[in-house]
């Protein structure tokens, strides 16, 4: 599988402020690839390199195997910016085949696929209508029309979450789920690591410029998983003395015994003991084990542990 | 190249479709017609009525009072068919003998009464003392005392001239002025100019270039500020390159102001030609056209300095409206920006009088200053060939130059945010872009 994003070492200083440390990250062609980071990480800056908006001061980028400012290397991309606008006296038909041209397009094939796009979003009634006499939320729509409407191979989409409702945060994510089962990839930035998680493959979490960890959720997850462990009773078959036999059997053999969420339930941390010691010290338990499995951190846990470290290292640099 | 079009054609079609446009575009034409035609649909012409007291030897009276009815241009006799120019007055003249005391008191009870409008005495003496008087108790209206002042010189030197044994028509014969026609003997030079309307060409030419760049300079300015505003350009700038977005934009703003000027002038061609009651009443000569046609090489240097002129502004308002964040700032430096088209309309005189001098010459060469003194100088004068196509280069390159260095801020600003930069941050602008 080819790349559909590429960056190698690249760097980004602003007068007085360094916005991108030497950043290197590799978006999988096919992929939901998400750039996750604090405000002010350096995510948009390094969106709008990409996008050839802004230049790099040096690395490497490529986009679809192509420098972003060769000639047309961004034809097949389309582009979402965190802060939206259009031509607002535009009728909204001709802002699509306006932007459908730019990329290529005819201007009949935008026409039709624009009208296309409108009903699917609800805005078939607003195709004549000026930008400037629709709401917010339906200019965010049409906005997000002219990134998709010339079937981008690659989307990049910056923080593309911000200010939609539910109702059209869960068209964008449909759009975004049916570019990937069409074979397409999407590059997006956010904060919300709870969307990222549903959504994304592969993800690259960066805080203060600089890259802090990167790769597929699964296996980003499974090298921050640690030695957590939840353990549950069947609730229909056990009494306190049950508890009290898990607590007393397990005493001294993990780290950490915590009673959780529910009455029957435990987190455990094994401290480096092979759980199968554990299910066997339990298995000479009079208990009824329901579940036994090693706990996933989510994204949200890992980000906050992660920016944390950055954070606290950040510090003591500036302080020595 | 077909991005440049696409903002070319939606740069056009956003300022077409205006009604702003439209109406401007149509019914400036009907505007300036309804200026013409209403004083006339709205009445007859003014008339003054006039006393005059005659205490000079005949036959000066009669003299008097067939001259001011010709002075301007009226027949004396109303009923008599005749094309009167805008603003003629009708006189009517009741000539009474003196002395003028005998009866000024009438005459001021009439004026107070509104009956008249003032009376002209005729002096016993006139003919020695070449003087006559005019009262009225109303402000004076200057064209009415110059008819006066004309009817009188005329009736005076019409006296002398007969007394002398001189026939009037003779003399004017006689003094009939000498036309001189002006060129070089190898190569004729550039003018756009026919006897009677060369300064009104070249005048209407450079006010047309100023107003032009001053009202759709603005726009260009607004338009870039829009699209930095709202970021619209982030997403055009990643699609094409932020220079070919500027040129789209002043090349789609020129194409609109051209297609205005062209129902413009496709309107005036058609009013001159068809219709000599309106050449007569603007005091366009029809030969105009006939001269625009015969230089076709003049008219194309004229067309050259309007399209380069325009260009080179917008790309100034262009960098400005990238560089600033707001319209009332950008206000503020439109004004800075215009200055050097405003020069040569202070320097109007010079340049029309005396278009051949080293003053018009220089302000014909300095880019900024051309687009407007050029017209002016070519309405003028013959402008030598050499001169034209030197001051067209020196301007044609200047815009490349500066559509170079406004792409360059244009390509930096649009996509900057906060406060406006120091002339040191533009340097770094220019040297990044």
């Amino acid at each position: 599988m080819s790349d559909a994003l590429r960056l190698v070492d690249v760097w980004k200083r602003y007068a007085a402020h360094l916005a991108v440390r030497g950043l290197t990250l590799t978006a999988p062609s096919g992929c939901i690839y998400g750039i996750l980071g604090p405000n002010g990480a350096g995510k948009s800056t390094t969106l709008r390199m990409v996008m050839n908006i802004i230049a790099r001061d040096s690395g490497a980028i490529e986009v679809l195997g192509r420098a972003p400012d060769a000639r047309g290397a961004l034809r097949s991309v389309g582009y979402l910016p965190e802060e939206r606008g259009l031509y607002r006296r535009m009728r909204v038909i001709d802002l699509l085949v306006f932007f459908g041209r730019l990329k290529g397009m005819s201007a009949a094939a935008a026409r039709r696929d624009g009208a296309v796009w409108l009903e699917r979003l609800g805005l078939a009634d607003w195709r004549g209508a000026r930008l400037e006499t629709l709401s917010k939320g339906m200019q965010q729509k049409v906005q997000f029309i002219t990134t998709v409407l010339h079937h981008p191979e690659l989307l990049i989409l910056d923080e593309p979450y911000a200010g939609l409702d539910p109702v059209n945060q869960e068209v964008l994510r449909e759009t975004i789920l049916r570019t990937r089962a069409e074979g397409g990839t999407v590059v997006l930035s956010t904060h919300n690591m709870n969307q990222a998680e549903a959504l994304c493959d592969a993800v690259c979490i960066i805080a203060g410029g600089s890259k802090l960890l990167d790769g597929s959720v699964r296996e980003v997850k499974r090298r921050h998983r640690g030695e957590r462990y939840r353990l549950q009773l069947d609730a229909a078959t056990s009494t306190p003395e049950s508890a009290k036999a898990i607590e007393d059997g397990l005493q001294g053999m993990v780290a950490r015994l915590e009673r959780s969420a529910g009455d029957m339930c435990w987190d455990l941390d094994l401290n480096g003991r092979p759980a199968r010691a554990v299910l066997e010290t339990i298995a000479g338990l009079p208990v009824q084990l329901e579940r036994f499995e090693r706990l996933q951190p989510s994204l949200h846990e890992i980000f906050i542990q992660e920016v944390g470290v950055a954070a606290r290292h950040a510090a003591k640099v500036a302080d020595a | 190249m077909r991005e440049i079009l696409l903002v070319v054609e939606r740069e056009v079609r956003e300022r077409v479709w205006t009604r702003s446009f439209l109406l401007g575009t149509l019914l400036f034409p009907v505007f300036v017609l309804a200026i013409v035609l209403l004083p006339t649909m709205m009445g007859d012409a003014p008339s003054r009525e006039l006393t005059l007291i005659d205490e000079a030897p005949a036959p000066i009276a009669q003299l008097f009072v067939a001259s001011l009815n010709q002075a301007n241009g009226a027949q004396p006799d109303p009923a008599a068919p005749t094309q009167r120019r805008r603003g003629t007055v009708r006189y009517h003249v009741a000539v009474v003998a003196g002395p003028e005391r005998a009866i000024r008191s009438d005459l001021t009870a009439r004026m107070d009464a509104e009956q008249l409008d003032g009376y002209v005495v005729l002096p016993a003496d006139v003919r020695e003392t070449g003087e006559v008087h005019f009262r009225s108790t109303r402000p004076s209206d200057p064209g009415v005392l110059r008819d006066i002042r004309m009817a009188a010189t005329q009736a005076i030197q019409a006296d002398r001239l007969a007394r002398a044994g001189i026939d009037v028509g003779t003399v004017a014969e006689l003094l009939r002025p000498v036309t001189v026609s002006t060129g070089r003997p190898d190569a004729p030079g550039l003018n756009v100019r026919s006897e009677r309307s060369g300064f009104f060409f070249g005048y209407l030419v450079a006010v047309v270039i100023y107003f032009v760049v001053a009202l759709y300079g603005s726009g260009v300015t607004r338009s870039v500020l829009e699209e930095k505003n709202n970021r619209i350009a982030e997403v055009l700038v990643s699609t094409m390159r932020a220079t070919h977005l500027m040129a789209g934009k002043i090349l789609g703003v020129t194409a609109t102001v051209m297609l205005q000027l062209l129902v413009w002038a496709v309107v005036v061609t058609v009013l001159i030609t068809q219709s000599g009651w309106i050449s007569e009443q603007f005091s366009i000569d029809p030969a105009i056209l006939n001269a625009i046609a015969a230089q076709p090489v003049a008219t194309l240097a004229l067309v050259a300095y309007f399209v380069l002129g325009f260009v080179l502004f917008a790309s100034l308002f262009a960098a400005l409206g990238a560089t600033v964040s707001s319209d009332q700032e950008a206000q503020s430096f439109q004004m800075l920006f215009m200055l050097p088209l405003f020069v040569p309309v202070l320097f109007i005189v010079p340049l029309t009088s005396r278009p051949l001098d080293p003053l018009a010459w220089a302000l014909g060469m300095i880019p900024f200053t051309a687009p407007v003194a050029m017209p002016m100088r070519m309405g003028a004068a013959s402008i030598p060939a050499r001169d034209v196509f030197l001051s067209l280069i020196l301007l044609a390159v200047t815009c490349v130059l500066v559509a170079v260095l406004a792409g360059k801020i244009y390509r930096v600003g649009i996509l900057s945010t906060g406060s406006r930069p120091g002339f040191r941050e533009l340097l770094a602008w220019i040297r990044a872009g």
